[in-house]
């Protein structure tokens, strides 16, 4: 929070247009598909797992799903065009899915298991796509991320609602905090009465998901799918968690702690735009800044990072 | 763990016997394109830099076809994923299969040096596509003029912006001589030819959701923003145009709201827009010259010829390096008017 706050008045003194309504909302528009990722392994993390897969997911869903929906079959609004974001949500649940299956069933590293998957996926993805950019995509798939509501674009509030749902959902509901419990101490979590595996089954499942909903969102502000949608997403994924106190440990964090991170990336990066940074330094400044966003939230925290 | 060794092993094994019978196909494959051809000279290895861009799997398209028609005797292409490491793996695994001629795209400029001596050692040249390798000797370069580029996107926006306005630079990577090569171009005709336009400089780095977000918060602060001058249509394309409808600015050029936009690599979907009056034009990078002259060189690099700077048969000037020569290909800027033209490689893929 206080990190926000530093970058709100950093940004108002950079430039004027910071502090418009239409600039924020550009930032929270161009956030809310990494928001989703970030929700999802806030999730993932507080009940003491990893998954890196999910930035290959957010590519690899919405691709597959274009190529099983010809694209005529949007426009008449048919049953095809309606099924286009369920599939691709489905594609999302499986991926989590398997990965859950690898790592609970097969007891293998969820580090690793990910990492691999992360490679798989993307790879599925290539293959399938002959590497080429899918361009001219259904409007089933296209119309949620460039949609808007009220004045607001469909994807601020799609992401709004989610997160909102993830605050309460694992501040008061018993289902997330098992997430707490599991993620602190599984055993202790079991001898408690609660079924870890499968409540962190469903968490990989959920991830899963949430990530392909983030591919459709990305898909629709971008109006197309390159081989790269996602790739590399996984570094802001976890720094964006961090900074928002989530630890690396499991079981301690809050999904309005990620919340946060994420704007204090997307702010970061909009404030380096506006200030037009030369693009051989941008990379440093990034890197610097999300570093000393780290050390405010830690010491703004007090409690040790890990 | 629950599953026994046994089964882990038996699906290891299975693994391994499945990638074995691809190899082999792939192999006779390669045996009877061979046999096909009048090759002569030797062995053509080739290794395709990444798997991931529309510019590349049009080249990737391109290079059996080619040659098949030049009887090269090609093997099967390696892939190194925009890896320097990779390609160095890929090349000496072609040497050892018995490659004559080494045909790749290193996209480090910097890291392949060694490589390059440790093929010149053995007598093996090598022709290098679409960048210009910084140390070590190359037979040829075969590469389009990349500050030509920058320097035909900025005339062209210059000219439609009557010398003054903002435009946008969307930037490719800068740890790419490609993407270097066509900001200064872009920055330095802007500079010198019409000093009434304000640049902004966007380093995407090649990725689409960077610039759309790019664009997009550039647009809110400068509305009166009337250029944009996209480094690769493949990525930035389709982000730019999202961008611009989502403002109500993708409209038709007689339109005064029109942003004018210029764009680079001339695939079909290019093409398309430009049909559409959604952007105005691009530049196009010759994917089937690539391929055509990379083995064009292979051959007679295998065959023993020798090149001297100068004019070539085909539109196109080589110039001397100092690390080798290069042939400069010639890159049409297309607008509405030739769009249609049989001739772009664009208007030839599927």
């Amino acid at each position: 929070m206080p990190v926000i706050v530093v970058l709100l008045v950093v940004g108002a003194l950079v430039d004027p247009v910071f502090l418009t309504v239409g600039n924020l909302t550009n930032v929270l528009q161009q956030q809310s598909a990494l928001a989703l990722v970030v929700l999802a392994e806030a999730m993932i993390l507080i009940a003491g797992k990893f998954d890196l897969s999910l930035e290959s997911t957010v590519g690899m869903a919405p691709a597959i799903t274009v190529l099983v929906i010809p694209a005529s079959a949007g426009q008449g609004a048919g049953n095809t065009g309606l099924l286009a974001i369920p599939l691709c949500l489905l594609i999302g649940a499986a991926i989590g899915a398997f990965n859950g299956f690898l790592i609970l069933k097969f007891q293998l590293s969820a580090f690793v298991v990910t990492l691999a998957m992360l490679i798989v996926v993307h790879g599925l993805h290539l293959g399938l796509t002959g590497g080429k950019s899918l361009f001219e995509l259904p409007e089933s798939i296209i119309y949620l991320g460039g949609a808007t509501w009220l004045g607001v674009p469909a994807s601020i509030w799609i992401a709004g609602a989610l997160f909102a749902a993830g605050i309460v959902g694992l501040g008061y509901f018993r289902a997330g905090r098992a997430l707490y419990a599991i993620g602190g101490n599984a055993d202790a979590a079991r001898a408690a009465g609660i079924r870890v595996d499968r409540v962190v089954w469903t968490v990989f499942i959920i991830g899963g998901t949430l990530a392909a909903l983030a591919g459709v969102l990305e898909t629709g502000r971008l109006g197309g799918i390159s081989a790269n949608q996602g790739v590399g997403w996984i570094f802001m994924v976890f720094a964006a968690a961090v900074i928002g106190g989530v630890s690396m440990d499991g079981g301690k964090g809050t999904i309005l702690g990620a919340l946060t991170g994420v704007l204090v990336i997307g702010l970061v990066e909009n404030v380096l735009t506006l200030k037009g940074v030369p693009g051989e330094w941008k990379q440093l400044v990034y890197g610097g800044i999300i570093l000393v966003a780290l050390m405010i939230s830690r010491v703004a925290g007090g409690k040790a990072q890990d | 763990m629950r599953f026994g060794p046994v089964v882990a092993g038996a699906a290891l094994l299975t693994i391994i016997t499945a990638c074995g019978s691809t190899t082999e196909d792939a192999a006779t494959t390669g045996g009877s394109g061979s046999a096909g051809g009048t090759a002569s000279g030797g062995k053509v290895g080739i290794d395709l830099p990444r798997a991931d861009s529309d510019f590349w799997n049009s080249y990737s398209k391109y290079v059996p076809q080619m040659a098949a028609e030049l009887s090269v005797d090609l093997m099967n292409p390696t892939n190194s994923q925009n890896d320097v490491a990779k390609l160095v793996a890929n090349t000496q695994a072609l040497v050892s299969q018995g490659a004559k001629v080494i045909v790749m795209a290193p996209q480090d400029t910097g890291a392949i040096a060694s490589t390059l001596q440790q093929l010149e050692n053995k007598k093996i040249p090598v022709v290098s596509v679409d960048t210009r390798p910084d140390k070590g000797n190359v037979y040829m370069v075969v590469r389009a003029d990349n500050k030509a580029y920058g320097t035909k996107a900025c005339e062209f926006l210059g000219e439609k912006l009557g010398g003054k306005g903002k435009v946008v630079q969307l930037m490719g990577a800068l740890s790419s001589i490609n993407g270097r090569d066509r900001a200064e171009a872009f920055r330095e005709c802007m500079k010198a030819k019409f000093p009434g336009i304000t640049v902004f400089d966007e380093p995407t780095e090649w990725e689409g959701s960077k610039a759309a977000s790019m664009l997009q918060t550039r647009l809110e602060q400068n509305p009166d923003i009337k250029g944009v001058y996209l480094h690769a249509g493949g990525v930035h394309l389709a982000p730019t145009l999202q961008v611009l409808k989502a403002k109500g600015l993708l409209v038709q050029p007689d339109d005064p709201k029109h942003v004018f936009v210029v764009s680079n690599d001339g695939i079909p979907q290019e093409f398309d827009a430009i049909r559409k009056g959604e952007i105005d034009a691009t530049v196009s990078q010759p994917a089937d010259l690539y391929a055509k002259y990379a083995l064009f060189y292979a051959k007679a690099a295998a065959e023993g010829k020798a090149f001297q700077p100068g004019p070539t048969d085909h539109d196109s000037t080589i110039i001397s390096l100092p690390n080798g020569l290069e042939d400069q290909l010639p890159a049409p800027l297309v607008t509405k008017e030739n769009v249609d033209d049989k001739n772009l490689w664009g208007n030839q893929v599927q």
